[in-house]
């Protein structure tokens, strides 16, 4: 989203932490499997035993891999924040909506001012010819 | 061993100048005398808490050479011991210290002599190297994290997949979007907070229309303990993923109820409702549109009963206007009151219970509700539609009006004037005095229709009319006579008032009795008769002698006054005296002047007095053939004419 000029603090600092949030979660994706590669390759220089070593590293991969699991649905969270960041701060739209709306329910006015108008006089026309016939009727 | 390390020293250096006592007037410096070894020793020691060190090991050792050393040092600490605490670290770690040094120096000992320990340098082990097992154990902890990715990834995928699979319940973004399209919304926080109030178009209603949005899955997961006995939330997530959280005052249905009472007796009743075919908002699975709008008509009825309610209290009518909880109770007319009440139900069981009972009542009038609302919505649109040219500096709101008073130079009246304004209460009770003033001029028509047969009475109403304002036109006319004479009349009904603007153009005004239109509507009736059968006789060719409308003569009429007309026939031999009455009807009589006959007699000697006329003798109408009176008159002059 472009950001006009006018934007307060608070909405450019939003927009900011959005920005920083999308790059933190994609570096920390890439980190994350960067480091599984790097702990598949092995061959560091280590005062731990060789099993310890194994588990540490397998312990170390998991935690990686849910490192980027959790980034990947932070993702999925930004994406829907920033969808109703939109949704609600979206003027233009939302005016939009609203002309569309007060057109809508315009024209609905005038149709029904219009047809209740017809109505209206043939049920005037109608009504005078029934009290004339009425009232000149002996039945009464 | 230890023993020996308990000699190590400690070099505290005393300061070397000693310090002043008093500094003489002349100058001299009087310095204190310096401490003793033994004295500075025992000052040393009281700061120094070496009780419990030097117990343990003497315990230990349980040698009695430095006997006195401990002793001294007990005593010392017996007499010192409150004062030790600053010193509490320094002790501790000294001690610490003294015990570690201990510990070496008996290793270093035992270690020293062989004959114990030997230390041994120790063999480092040589690297086993399995290169299967580790590349197993990497192969393993590589398939544990693909794991965990591949889980990770499933779970986007079904919640994705989910969303396509359930294109029949909208997503949460897409509802958002259409409730922003309709709702004003907003983002405190990490709640969305919207609001249904009509502040925006223009109401000045103190309560807030707040309500809250939520995801409904979320929204169930959180509730669904304490609900759990409903079993509604689940339909709710089929139809919409998004609920809305409506404040309790606002929820359920309201309306308000006109009822128009005579003598406690309902004339009509009228309900407001602007959902009449409401579903119960209580229940969660209702859409949210329709919950927002019957929040939002809960809203409206509030804000108009408190205005109502406000003007009630505040207003001085002659019968004052009562308030008891959720009615306003206004007189209209003399017996006739109005009843304003609100009604707010919450439940669906006390909603069906109260709305059931409306429609048993009688027909609505609903135009006096639809009007109610009306008024407030037009409040709303006066404070929000200021009229043109806004002032640049100065408050909006006065009129234009208001804004001309100066330069036109109002004065106070005219000021006083434009202040006042009509409440909508007074509004209301106006319109419901034009309701009954309309509904009475109609029955008086009605039945004057229904009881005077001969000349008819046809009543119009007007179509065009207005809230307060209508228009009857009525014309009296005789049936086959139309165009000899007709007698229009028109009656406007106003708020307690008509004003009736007869044939001649005077203008009459009725109060609300409708005794008073009855009257004038027959008084009207026997004029229309005297002035048809004028109209009647010249196209017969009669002579019109003369009428009155307000005859003096006969006796005395109840309301209004007898009229009549005296006609001639072409050649004048033979007068018809009609004579209309309110009570009595028309009398109408003959007479033959000069007769065909003549019979000379001691009074009447000649035949030529016999034109000066002689007696009248009524006709009895009743008897005769015709359809109507005129008709009969028609007959009637026919005959005389013809016989001529």
């Amino acid at each position: 989203m472009t950001t006009p000029r006018g934007l307060p603090q608070s909405k450019e600092a939003l927009l900011k932490s959005y920005r920083t949030r999308l790059k933190d979660d994609v570096k920390s994706m890439l980190e994350n499997f960067e480091e599984i590669v790097k702990l598949a390759k092995g061959e560091h220089d280590t005062q731990l035993s060789r099993m310890t070593q194994c588990e540490q590293d397998t312990y170390e991969m998991h935690v990686r891999a849910a490192n980027i699991v959790r980034a990947g649905e932070s993702l999925m969270k930004l994406v829907s924040d920033i969808k109703q960041y939109l949704i609600l701060n979206d003027f233009p739209s939302v005016n939009e909506a609203i002309t569309q709306n007060s057109k809508l329910f315009r024209t609905k006015q005038a149709e029904c001012d219009q047809k209740l108008m017809s109505l209206r006089d043939d049920m005037a026309a109608d009504l005078y010819d029934l009290e004339e016939e009425y009232y000149n009727s002996i039945y009464k | 061993m230890a023993y020996n390390s308990n000699s190590v020293n400690i070099s505290v250096e005393a300061p070397i100048e000693n310090q002043i006592q008093e500094i003489t007037y002349d100058g001299q410096e009087i310095y204190q005398a310096p401490l003793t070894l033994s004295e500075s020793l025992a000052k040393y020691a009281q700061k120094i808490d070496f009780s419990r060190a030097l117990s343990e090991i003497n315990v230990k050792k349980e040698s009695g050479d430095n006997s006195d050393d401990s002793k001294s040092d007990g005593d010392s600490k017996d007499a010192f011991q409150s004062n030790l605490w600053p010193w509490d670290s320094i002790r501790n770690k000294l001690r610490n210290a003294y015990q570690e040094v201990c510990v070496l120096s008996d290793v270093l000992t035992i270690a020293k002599e062989k004959r114990y320990m030997v230390l041994d340098p120790v063999q480092q082990e040589p690297i086993e190297t399995k290169p299967m097992v580790q590349i197993y154990a990497r192969k393993k902890a590589l398939t544990g994290a693909a794991s965990v990715l591949l889980t990770g990834a499933e779970r986007l995928k079904t919640s994705q997949n989910e969303l396509l699979r359930n294109r029949s319940t909208p997503d949460f973004h897409i509802e958002l979007l259409r409730l922003r399209q309709n709702w004003r919304l907003k983002k405190v926080s990490n709640s969305i907070i919207g609001d249904l109030s009509y502040r925006t178009a223009g109401s000045k209603y103190a309560q807030s229309g707040m309500f809250e949005v939520t995801k409904a899955e979320e929204e169930e997961k959180s509730s669904s303990p304490p609900s759990s006995p409903m079993p509604v939330p689940a339909p709710a997530k089929s139809n919409s993923s998004l609920r809305v959280t409506v404040p309790s005052e606002l929820q359920g249905v309201a309306y308000i109820e006109v009822l128009c009472q005579k003598d406690q007796e309902d004339l009509c009743s009228a309900n407001i409702n602007l959902l009449n075919s409401a579903p119960t908002t209580a229940n969660p699975d209702v859409h949210w549109q329709q919950k927002l709008e019957a929040a939002q008509n809960v809203l409206f009825c509030k804000e108009l009963f408190n205005q109502l309610a406000k003007e009630a209290v505040q207003l001085q009518a002659p019968i004052p206007h009562m308030v008891v909880g959720n009615q306003i109770m206004a007189t209209v007319l003399p017996g006739i009151q109005l009843v304003i009440g609100l009604c707010h139900s919450t439940s669906s069981e006390k909603k069906s219970s109260q709305l059931t009972p409306p429609p048993s009542k009688s027909d609505h009038d609903h135009v006096l509700e639809h009007s109610l609302h009306q008024l407030l919505r037009e409040v709303h649109h006066k404070n929000t539609h200021h009229p043109f040219p806004h002032p640049s500096s100065a408050p909006l709101g006065p009129s234009k009006k208001r804004y001309l008073a100066g330069p036109m130079a109002a004065d106070r009246y005219e000021l006083l004037e434009m202040t006042q304004s009509e409440t909508l209460l007074e509004q209301i009770i106006k319109q419901a005095q034009h309701f009954f003033m309309r509904m009475r001029t109609e029955y008086v028509l009605d039945t004057i229709a229904k009881e005077v047969k001969d000349p008819l009475i046809s009543s119009h109403w007007n179509t065009l009319n207005s809230p307060t304002q209508s228009c009857v036109k009525i014309n009296i006319s005789t049936h086959g006579y139309d165009a000899v004479c007709r007698t229009p009349l028109v009656i406007h009904v106003g708020e307690k008032s008509l004003k009736c603007i007869c044939r001649d153009g005077k203008v009459m005004h009725m109060s609300y009795e409708p005794q008073e239109l009855r009257d004038l509507i027959f008084c009207h009736i026997n004029q229309h008769q005297i002035l048809a059968v004028q109209a009647l006789a010249k196209t017969m060719g009669w002579q019109f002698l003369g009428n009155s409308n307000h005859l003096g003569l006969g006796a005395v009429e109840p309301l209004g006054n007898a009229s009549s007309c005296l006609l001639a026939s072409p050649i004048g031999d033979r007068l018809i005296a009609v004579r209309c009455e309110p009570q009595s009807g028309v009398q109408v009589s003959v007479v033959h002047s000069p007769r065909t006959d003549f019979f000379p007699s001691r009074l009447v000697t000649e035949r030529k007095w016999e034109h000066l006329g002689g007696q009248f003798r009524e006709v009895r109408l009743e008897k005769m053939e015709g359809r109507n009176f005129l008709h009969k008159m028609e007959l009637l002059m026919a005959s005389l004419t013809s016989n001529s």
